[in-house]
Order: structure tokens, then C-alpha cells, then sequence
């Protein structure tokens, strides 16, 4: 059996949801779907109905906006009710904590951020990248249950089911470890902008920038005619010119746009590991050594100051 | 209190990685202390400074060569270091046992782990040994004040930030914005030799095995525009939409 | 014979190629382009100890000895020259002669702040006409009454202007010739104390170099270093360990050099290879190679002759002659590796090269080196 678990959003599947049952149907078996929440998470439950067969709404309330402990408890005695021996989660910023927690809960394994999971015979096996993403690596996992976090955008949205699922809703039981955290306000990620992580094509500006005043002229105004989402490098946020949610690199976020262009930035080990599977590179510096120009697809030897101007200008005059 | 921070040996950013037969090889010179480690060993070196913690102890896990991570813990302001040895390759769920142990031997109620490691890209190692601990684990966190016994804090989530509250004991993981390391300075380097630093043997079987490794590289066009800012510009906007055709 | 460093002195130098590559890299074309005194740098410098290297641990220095000096040095100068070039000449001169002939208090009140960085020191010895005849110096010290008037210019004086504390070698005794030099150590503001404009060198800008006047500058006694006369002979007792930070800066420049050559020969592509695989590149860099590890292994040992209290004066000259030519040879074939685009500003190897050009002018002119190796010789096979 494979636990399929589900990110919602106010009762929308996230992106990552559908994308996790094609995982699933690849791996073969049978498949149940749990979502987490109130009432709220209802349409959520009733969405999955139509592309698995079984669907366990967790209707507690508090799990709309609950702890990482919390919520392993929840999915912890749902993957007991089903005997799943595989758990698949979406590797984000909630999935990276409480996939560990789950398979040490469960005495199992944990594959993590994986591009591609299989079976082969009673082992589960997964591709995914280390050595800040300079390694590939296939992965056998050692222990039971396997919980998996799969990346994003590594599968892709299943089609609907011919019939329809069924939802059971099933209480929990709490222990002290997952009443001790008070959670507060949540605050969205500001800005109205793309989100980085979702975006077709994305404007980095490094130092080389010169000032924050640049990087906003330069960096965000090529970025706003591009509709591009906004990214910086570790030594600009370390200059306190933009947010450290716009971070792309190691300690930051990793993105793999359609269109990635760089703008005075040097090109880090750590700022490439961010970045590098990107589908077409554009670099501009005015250092021609940059290493950056090693990952580049068109890499122009040049200031900023002034190439970029040029760009918008040039951007704007295509037909 | 006693605080606890996790520390790992991880190839430098640098450094020349090479894949052979299926494993991946590091030169034993190119290891330094993992750079999102250093938030976590700064935060409980400033606790300490501000007088609401009484030790900081640094723990790693790994092969003999780890130990310079702890001695940069140590030079970092750490006051003792404990090593768990072991030659083995170990995914961090199988760390996750030992280091919990380690953590309550020392007695300390907060343990620092850094946000991701750089050798496993994993994020794992956090939130497993919370559950090894059955401590509340805040993850991704960007601010930290302790008040009477408690943890306040404002950790990352999937859309934003959020305020985390809980009791001691927790583990927090870092992540950048969460405070400026320093550097270690020369003389802090030359003292940290004289801080103690246990071994301890470690043999725990892993739960992942790496079957094979390679280092693929990918492709890029590498085309190099030249010219004067407005033909440059021309060019490549005409490259993005008919070679790449990303426009 | 082990020729691996000391694992300790490893662990600092990795720090310091840690520090540099963060710190100091990421200035050195800018500061190339726009030059200034690069203080922000210099104080985490002196936070990080790299200020007061040789300076005994009682004074707030490292008190670690000419090896690691030589070790340390080379990773700043890896990073940028003219951030080796002010911390050698504030690690050199002013702390050993305070250090060897200071009384007490002399010893208390400038070493702790110049080990730390909080001063930042110059030496000034060289003259308009007197350079390599350094004991031709004209600059007059006439006693006063609690003190003297000091009189005359200094050429070429590195961190001029900038520098908090000088020390400046000035004729006690015109008549004297080296046994007339004094030594004096003098505050930026002294009166009569006064800086020519910055220099305009081939490279190393942000190593602010300027002329030093001195017109009837008053020093009092207790700013007068050792007895008078002693002055010469101070200086060129220390002077070995300056060439040896010289030698130190030297590889640490044309180790950049020979490593963006390398990359660059690995990635340049001619006629459907990387042109590395081409003879003339690969000897070029093999050469390049070679004379860095010749000259390093030369400087290390010297390095070590003087940290055990040897006789050191031919092999720190021939260090500093192997390593300040091996650099200008390196840097130079460097800029062949990398082409057109070696002579173009968008590439760091004409900055290398014009950096590296001054190691053989100054701390002893590549010819005062074969003077002071020859008389070495002599000396030896006179015996």
C-alpha cells in the first residue's frame, strides 16, 4: 500500500498533490490518499476521490495550522490504519520536516528529495542529487516503511481516475510532544511577485550590481518587464539590499526556471548548486573569469550598468 | 543550561569532486565545517555570551578528519567537543539515533542543527532527531529569543514566516538570515587545541545505501555575445527567442 | 625529512584561504579600479590576528614564527597584493624594531595596537636619492632640547597617509655615514609631518603609496628607538624577515596567476580541443609550475633557517630573488595563456601581472639580492 499525502491550500490541492499519484501509479499497488485539516480540507479530500481509490480525511481543525509534531502524530496512525509501506510526501518546506519525523517515528528509511523512485523487487529505489547538486546519486532504502519526499515538478499531474474514490474520516490521538508548540501569526511572503519556486523565468542580480538602488533599476526593472520572479545572491542579501526569501543558492532556494539570467553575479559553488538546472542560462559580468560563465548558455563580458539597459531596450523592440 | 550544536565535515564548496566506480571522492584536505552549521554554533556561542547558557558542546559524527570541524567549533567559542567516529557513509535518519544519545549525555536542552548539509543535500537530520529526542523541533529558523524557559522564534514556511513558541527542550535548525558568524579568528584557533575533544567509536547500520554515483555535467551552450552594450543586447534577445526560444 | 607542513599551522592556513577568499577577493578588481586604503578590510584582517603575526602573544600578537608568516601571507597575497603588501610592511619593520630595541614602554604603547590592527604601521627608510644605497639617506635629525627636529623626504612609503604610526630612519650624525642613522617613531599627526599625493604605480593601487616630508618635525626623546647610531643596523638586522614576506607575497600572486591559467587552458577551446592539449600551453604551464614550487620550497626553508635562530641571509635572498622573478615570469605567462583576452581588463591576469612587477624592485632590487648571494658565496668559500 502507498500513502499518498496531500498538500492543500484553503481545500485546493497544491501543485505537488497530483504530481505525487503519478508517483504512485509508477510504483504500482495500491494507493490511498490522506489529507489533513478541518472542514476546510473537505474539497481537498473530495478532489483526490477522482484519482484514488481511497481518500482519509484527517478532519481535526487544529491540523490547518498545526506543528511539524502534530502533524506527523496525524499521518503516523493513518499509515498504521492502511499498512502503507511506502509514503510519499512533496519535498517543501513542511515536507522536509515531517517526512524525517514520520520514518523515525516508524523505524523506517527516508528518501529525500528524490527525482525519480522505482521498485525492484521488495526494495525501493530513488535517484536524486547531492554535493549540492553536483552529484547524482541512486538510492536504496534499507528499512521499512520508506517515506519518500519527492521534488517537485519531477512527475507529472495525474490524470483523473474512471471511478471515483472513497472518504473516510478518521479522528487522531495527540501526545505531549505535539501540544508543546504555540504556533502564531503566519505571514505570507511579500511582494505580489511570482513566487520564485514557481516561476517560467527568473532575474538574479548579484554584488556586481554595485547598490541596492542598481539592483532595483537594473535586476527588478528587467525582471518586471519579463514578468520574472526576483532573485538574489548570498553576498546581496549578506549587504542588506533585498530579503533573504529571495535567496537562491545553497542556504536559499532552489529554482530551475525556463530562463535564468544573472546579472553581476559571480557564480559561487553555492549560488550554482541553486540554480544549475535551469533550462537556458544567460550571464552578464564584467568579470570575464567568473566562473559563473561556466554554466552560462550566452554569457555576455560586460557592465551591467550598460548591457542591461540595452537588453530591456532591445527586449521591447522585438517583434 | 547546556547547549548542544551539531557540526558536520562536509567537502568545501571548492572542492574537486570525482566519481569513481560508483562512489564519489573527496580529498581528505578539501573538508571544512558546513557553512549552515556556523549559524547554529554562532547562535549558541551569543546565548552563551549573553549569559543564559553556561556551555556549549559541540558534537559531529563521521571519520577522523572530522575533528577539524570541531576544532573550528571550538575556535568558533564552543567549550568541548564530542566526536562519534565511524568510517561509514551514514544517511542522516541513521545518525539521527546516536546523536540524540549523544545530546542528552550532555545534558543540553537546546540543540543547534544546521538547516541542510552539504553533502547529502539533506534537511533530514533536524527533524529526525527531534523525534529521536521527542523534543518540538523549529525548523528553518530566522529568529531566536529565549525567555524564561522558552523558545520564541520565527521560523520559514511554505508561503512566508511564522512565530513558533515552545518549552525547552528544543532543536532548532538554521538557515541563513538567523545571525552573522564569525570568522575564527587566529588566536581563537590556536586556543581551541587546548579545549577537550572526546572520541567515542561509533558502529549504527544505515538506513539508505548509495548504490551508484556519478557527476553529470550538463551541457551549455557556452556561446560568448561580444560587441558594443546595444548590439550585444540585439543578439541575445534574438538568441532567447529563436535558438532558445524562451521568450 | 618531512616536507608537509605542521597539521596546526594547516588548520590556521585554511582559515586565513577561507577569510581571504571571502573577504579580500571580492575587492581586489574594484579596488584596482577605484583605489582607496582598504581599511574595512584591514580591521577584520586585524581581527582575524593577521596584523601582528611574529608580535608575542603578550603584545596581541600570534607569536608564531616565519614559517606560518610565510604561510599566511601567501594566502593574502593570493587573494590581493596590495593587501599583502600593507600587512607585511605593518607586520615587519615597525613591530620587530619596536619588539627587539623598544624599552618597556615604548613596547606597551605602540605593539598591542599594531598587533591588533588598530594602528596600522610604515616604515620609512627610502629617500628620493637613496634607495638601494639606503645608508645615503639625508633626512637630518638635530637635537633639541627634549627631543630633535627631524628634517627631509621620504620616497615610496607604503600605506603614507594612511599609516597611524611611522617609523622613520633619520641622520643623527651627517658625518657618521650608517652609524649616523637613528630611528624615531612618529604619530600621523605630528606636526611637520606631511603626505604627498597617492603615487601612480603600474598596480597594487590600493596599496596607497606616497612621498613623506618632514619639515621641523619635533620628536621627543622618548619616541627615539635604541640608542642613537643604532638605526642601520637595526633596520638591516630585520631585514630578512621582511624579504621573506615579500618572497611569501610574491608566490601567493603568481599562484592566482598560474590558477586562473590553468582553468582558463581547461576551458578555451581551439581548433576542437581545450588548449591544454597543446604543447606550447602545456609546457608554458608546466614552467609556471615548476619555478612556483621551486621558489616556495626555497622561501619555506629559509622560513624555517630563521625560526631556529640560523644564519639566514642567503637563502631569504635567494628566495626573494627566485620567488619576485618566478612571479613576473608567471604572471606574464599567464597573460600569454589567456591570449587577447590576457590584455583586457575584464580578466584578472593583467591585474596579476602589473601587481607582480614591483616584487623585483623593492625590499632589495632583484640586483641588491645577487649582490648580497654573491658575497654570501665568497664569504662561504673564503673559509
Amino acid at each position: 500500500m502507498i500513502l499518498v499525502v496531500i498538500d492543500h491550500v484553503a481545500g485546493v490541492p497544491r501543485r505537488g498533490a497530483l504530481e505525487l499519484v503519478s508517483a504512485a501509479r509508477a510504483l504500482g499497488g495500491e494507493i490511498a490518499a490522506v489529507v489533513l485539516g478541518g472542514a476546510a480540507a473537505g474539497p481537498a479530500a473530495e478532489t483526490l476521490a477522482g484519482f484514488v481509490p481511497r481518500v482519509v480525511h484527517v478532519d481535526d481543525p487544529s491540523l490547518d495550522h498545526a506543528s511539524h509534531e502534530r502533524r506527523t502524530t496525524a499521518l503516523a496512525s493513518v499509515v498504521a490504519d492502511v499498512g502503507a509501506q511506502i509514503v510519499l510526501l512533496t519535498a517543501g518546506r513542511g515536507g522536509q520536516a515531517v517526512g524525517p519525523r514520520l520514518a523515525m517515528r516508524l523505524g523506517g528509511a527516508l528518501l529525500e528529495d528524490v527525482a525519480a523512485v522505482r521498485r525492484e523487487q521488495a526494495s525501493v529505489i530513488a535517484e536524486r542529487l547531492a554535493f549540492l547538486s553536483r552529484a547524482h546519486l541512486t538510492v536504496r532504502a534499507e528499512a521499512a516503511p520508506v517515506i519518500v519526499s519527492v521534488k517537485p515538478g519531477a512527475y507529472p499531474a495525474a490524470e483523473p481516475a474512471e471511478t471515483a474514490g472513497l472518504v473516510t474520516p478518521r479522528p487522531v490521538a495527540y501526545g505531549p510532544v505535539d501540544e508543546a508548540v504555540r504556533l502564531g501569526e503566519r505571514r505570507a511572503a511579500a511582494r505580489g511577485r511570482v513566487a520564485l519556486e514557481e516561476a517560467d523565468v527568473v532575474v538574479c542580480g548579484g554584488r556586481g550590481l554595485g547598490d541596492a538602488d542598481a539592483f532595483e533599476r537594473l535586476a527588478v526593472g528587467l525582471a518586471d518587464d519579463l514578468n520574472a520572479g526576483v532573485a538574489s545572491t548570498r553576498a546581496v542579501v549578506d549587504a542588506g539590499w533585498r530579503p533573504y526569501d529571495e535567496q537562491v543558492g545553497q542556504t536559499g532556494k532552489n529554482v530551475a526556471p525556463r530562463l535564468y539570467l544573472a546579472l553581476g553575479v559571480s557564480g559561487a559553488v553555492q549560488h550554482l548548486s541553486g540554480m544549475n538546472r535551469s533550462g537556458t542560462v544567460v550571464a552578464i559580468n564584467r568579470d570575464g573569469d567568473a566562473p559563473i560563465f561556466k554554466v552560462a548558455d550566452y554569457g555576455v563580458v560586460g557592465d551591467v550598468h550598460e548591457v542591461v539597459p540595452a537588453l530591456r531596450a532591445a527586449l521591447a523592440g522585438l517583434d | 543550561m547546556i547547549i548542544a550544536t551539531y557540526v558536520k565535515h562536509v567537502p568545501d564548496a571548492e572542492a574537486r569532486l570525482d566519481a569513481a566506480g560508483g562512489r564519489i571522492e573527496v580529498d581528505d584536505h578539501a573538508y571544512a565545517l558546513d557553512g549552515m552549521d556556523e549559524y547554529g554554533v554562532e547562535a549558541a556561542v551569543r546565548l552563551k555570551e549573553a549569559g543564559l547558557a553556561d556551555e556549549v558542546v559541540a558534537l559531529a559524527i563521521g571519520p577522523a578528519r572530522a575533528e577539524a570541524a570541531l576544532r573550528t567549533a571550538l575556535a568558533l567559542g564552543a567549550d568541548r567537543a564530542v566526536l562519534l567516529e565511524t568510517d561509514d557513509e551514514l544517511d542522516p535518519l541513521a545518525q539521527a539515533a546516536p546523536l540524540a544519545e549523544a545530546t542528552r549525555a550532555c545534558g543540553a536542552e537546546l540543540l543547534f542543527v544546521g538547516g541542510k548539509q552539504a553533502d547529502w543535500d539533506s534537511a533530514a537530520l533536524g527533524p529526525a532527531v527531534a523525534e529521536a529526542l521527542g523534543w518540538p523541533l523549529c525548523d528553518w529558523t530566522t529568529e531566536l529569543r529565549l525567555e524564561a524557559g522558552e523558545v520564541a522564534a520565527v521560523h520559514d514556511v511554505d508561503d512566508g514566516s511564522e512565530d513558533w513558541r515552545a518549552p525547552l527542550p528544543v532543536v532548532v535548525t538554521t538557515q541563513q538570515g538567523l545571525n552573522e558568524p564569525r570568522y575564527p579568528t587566529l588566536p581563537n584557533i590556536m586556543k581551541a587545541k587546548r579545549k577537550p575533544l572526546d572520541r567515542r567509536p561509533l558502529a549504527v547500520p544505515a538506513r539508505v545505501v548509495t548504490l551508484d554515483a556519478a557527476l553529470p555535467s550538463r551541457a551549455r551552450r557556452g556561446v560568448r555575445l561580444e560587441g558594443d552594450a546595444a548590439t550585444v543586447a540585439s543578439e541575445l534577445a534574438r538568441r532567447l527567442r529563436d535558438e532558445a526560444k524562451v521568450l | 625529512m618531512d616536507f608537509a607542513l605542521p597539521d596546526d599551522l594547516v588548520a590556521l592556513q585554511h582559515a586565513v584561504r577561507d577569510f581571504a577568499r571571502r573577504e579580500i577577493a571580492p575587492v581586489a578588481a574594484g579596488l584596482d579600479r577605484e583605489p582607496r586604503f582598504p581599511r574595512a578590510t584591514l580591521r577584520k584582517m586585524g581581527e582575524m590576528g593577521l596584523l601582528g603575526i611574529l608580535t608575542p602573544e603578550a603584545y596581541g600578537g600570534l607569536g608564531l614564527g616565519y614559517l606560518a608568516y610565510a604561510v599566511l601571507l601567501e594566502e593574502i597575497a593570493a587573494a590581493d597584493a596590495a593587501h599583502a603588501t600593507i600587512a607585511s610592511v605593518t607586520n615587519g619593520m615597525p613591530q620587530s624594531l619596536i619588539l627587539a630595541h623598544g624599552s618597556s614602554a615604548q613596547r606597551d604603547r605602540w605593539l598591542p595596537r599594531l598587533a591588533a590592527g588598530e594602528a596600522i604601521g610604515a616604515f620609512c627608510l627610502t629617500e628620493p636619492h637613496a634607495g638601494s644605497d639606503a645608508a645615503a639617506l639625508r633626512t637630518r635629525a638635530r637635537r633639541v632640547e627634549g627631543g630633535y627636529r627631524l628634517d627631509g623626504s621620504k620616497a615610496w612609503i607604503t600605506s603614507g597617509g594612511e599609516a597611524d604610526v611611522y617609523l622613520v630612519l633619520a641622520k643623527t650624525d651627517p658625518e657618521a655615514g650608517a652609524r649616523g642613522i637613528s630611528a624615531f617613531v612618529l604619530e600621523r599627526e605630528t606636526p611637520g609631518l606631511s603626505f604627498g599625493a597617492p603615487e601612480r604605480k603600474l598596480g597594487q593601487h590600493a596599496a596607497i603609496t606616497t612621498s613623506v616630508r618632514l619639515d621641523d618635525a619635533f620628536v621627543p626623546d622618548d619616541q627615539r628607538l635604541g640608542e642613537e647610531g643604532q638605526g642601520f643596523a637595526m633596520a638591516m638586522s630585520a631585514l630578512d624577515g621582511g624579504r621573506v614576506g615579500i618572497a611569501a607575497q610574491a608566490l601567493g600572486i603568481a599562484r592566482a596567476a598560474f590558477a586562473a591559467a590553468a582553468r582558463h587552458a581547461d576551458e578555451r577551446e581551439a581548433f576542437g580541443r581545450p588548449i591544454r592539449e597543446f604543447q606550447g600551453i602545456g609546457f608554458k604551464l608546466a614552467d609556471m609550475a615548476t619555478r612556483i614550487e621551486a621558489a616556495r620550497l626555497l622561501t619555506q626553508r629559509a622560513a624555517w633557517l630563521l625560526d631556529r635562530g640560523r644564519r639566514a641571509t642567503k637563502e631569504v635572498s635567494m628566495a626573494k630573488l627566485a620567488a619576485s622573478e618566478a612571479a613576473v615570469f608567471v604572471c606574464d605567462a599567464a597573460v600569454q595563456v589567456f591570449g587577447g583576452y590576457g590584455y583586457s581588463a575584464d580578466y584578472p591576469v593583467e591585474r596579476y601581472l602589473r601587481d607582480a612587477r614591483v616584487t623585483t624592485l623593492y625590499e632589495g632590487t632583484s640586483e641588491i639580492q645577487r649582490v648580497v648571494i654573491s658575497r654570501q658565496i665568497h664569504r662561504e668559500n673564503a673559509r
